[in-house]
């Protein structure tokens, strides 16, 4: 080892035990000060950052807020079963008149996608592109992978999706941004209208769940969904159980890697 | 190591101290550190299930709060506290030495690229190969980004010119 590469790899890491490097400090008359100098240096960082402690009551402070914050999750779930029961009741009682029939879950489904966009509305404002290292990992926490170009992205993010974490995208668009989830496990057996004031879109059957395409009133949205779902390979299901409405649900945690 | 979901209280006294002190290398803000920490906690909490590998909850709690760091500068550049000047808190756990100053400037002057590594390595003791997971990049750019990190602060902190290795 020269005199170049000790104090190269002395500067990537100042207390490494490599025989080498101390074989070359012991030995080099010029070396040796400059060790100790940087170690020196070293020391008086760790002791700088080391120095900071956090704020008394932190930590308490952290886990009330997770204990809110599932309290919070679970008011909210029962405030969808409740609109979802509403919904239920206008929609069996318009039967007669309409014919038609209301999916309890589908509308409940819409409806969590409307209030997860208007919760976290402050990510419809992010403007600077998310990196594709950051989009792979996001899928790769779900064994999916990407298989095609989704395009420009300015947020990615794993989310919770009613009982399921799925993955949360906003892509810019005409009309403003457009939010996207993938929604593994969240089956459905026909597209979903999604609409609000401020929002329409729909929700798209896929064979791993379904996809939710959602952007500002006004925005075309014709093909993105599936354009999108195209460009994510997710792995195979291997578990399909039924719930107590017949609707099909796939227990997330089964997913398997192909 | 605890899993998030089983032990969460526990992780969080456990880690929320370097967290803490990770986020205000990062930030150099009291107040922002703190609210980082938090959400990166609750991110964590809520994303629990998420977490296959209960072995990697430390590294995965550090990747999220310096994402939640980024996305934070995305979305509006907070006021960044001079690292000149005493924070808006009390002094308690705060080094006011003249040489803890100094250095905490020449870090804060370091770039973003070089800076983080150098956090990573020295408030976590991630290992360069850990590092170049949580920061997507190779072994050897870690290094590289290492040694300049800590080349740029030599020349911040010394009035006298050193014999380096990189000319």
């Amino acid at each position: 080892m020269n005199c170049l590469d000790f104090r190269r790899q002395l500067l990537t890491d100042p207390f490494c035990k490599d025989t080498e490097l101390l074989a070359h400090e012991a030995d080099c008359p010029s070396c040796a000060p400059f060790a100790r100098d940087v170690r020196a240096q070293e020391i008086r960082l760790r002791n700088a950052l080391q120095a900071i402690s956090p704020p008394d009551g932190m930590a308490e402070r952290i886990q009330l807020a997770a204990r809110f914050d599932q309290r919070s999750t679970v008011q909210r779930r029962w405030w969808y079963s409740a609109a979802a029961a509403v919904l239920m009741t206008i929609g069996v009682s318009m039967v007669s008149l309409f014919t038609t029939s209301i999916d309890r879950g589908n509308v409940a489904l819409a409806q969590s996608v409307i209030n997860h966009i208007e919760d976290e509305s402050n990510h419809l404002h992010e403007a600077q592109p998310v990196s594709a290292g950051r989009m792979n990992r996001v899928f790769e926490r779900f064994g999916a992978e990407l298989a095609g170009n989704i395009g420009t992205v300015n947020f990615a993010a794993e989310c919770l999706m009613r009982d399921r974490t799925g993955v949360h995208l906003v892509l810019p668009g005409k009309m403003g941004p457009i939010t996207v989830f993938f929604m593994p496990g969240e089956m459905t057996a026909s597209t979903l209208a999604v609409n609000s004031a401020r929002f329409n879109g729909q929700i798209l059957p896929t064979s791993w769940g379904s996809i939710a395409v959602v952007g500002e009133a006004g925005e075309s949205l014709d093909g993105l969904g599936e354009r999108l779902a195209a460009a994510v390979r997710w792995p195979r299901t291997d578990t399909v159980e039924l719930d107590l409405l017949g609707r099909g649900t796939l227990i997330a945690a089964r997913l398997t890697q192909p | 190591m605890a899993t998030l979901r089983t032990d969460f209280d526990t992780l969080v006294k456990a880690l929320s101290p370097e967290l803490y002190r990770y986020a205000m290398g990062l930030c150099h803000n009291p107040a922002t550190a703190e609210d980082l920490v938090q959400e990166t906690f609750l991110r964590g909490w809520r994303s629990r299930d998420d977490l296959r590998d209960t072995k990697a909850a430390r590294a995965w709690l550090y990747t999220i709060l310096r994402n939640e760091h980024a996305r934070l500068y995305e979305r509006q550049r907070p006021e960044v506290q001079d690292p000149f000047e005493l924070p808006d808190v009390p002094v308690h756990g705060y080094d006011t030495s003249p040489e803890a100053f100094v250095m905490r400037r020449a870090l804060a002057r370091l770039g973003g690229d070089y800076r983080d590594p150098l956090l990573l390595q020295v408030v976590g003791g991630f290992s360069c190969k850990e590092i170049g997971q949580m920061l997507d990049l190779n072994t050897n750019t870690v290094l590289t980004r290492l040694f300049r990190a800590r080349k740029a602060l030599r020349e911040q902190l010394s009035d006298q010119p050193q014999l380096e290795a990189n000319r």
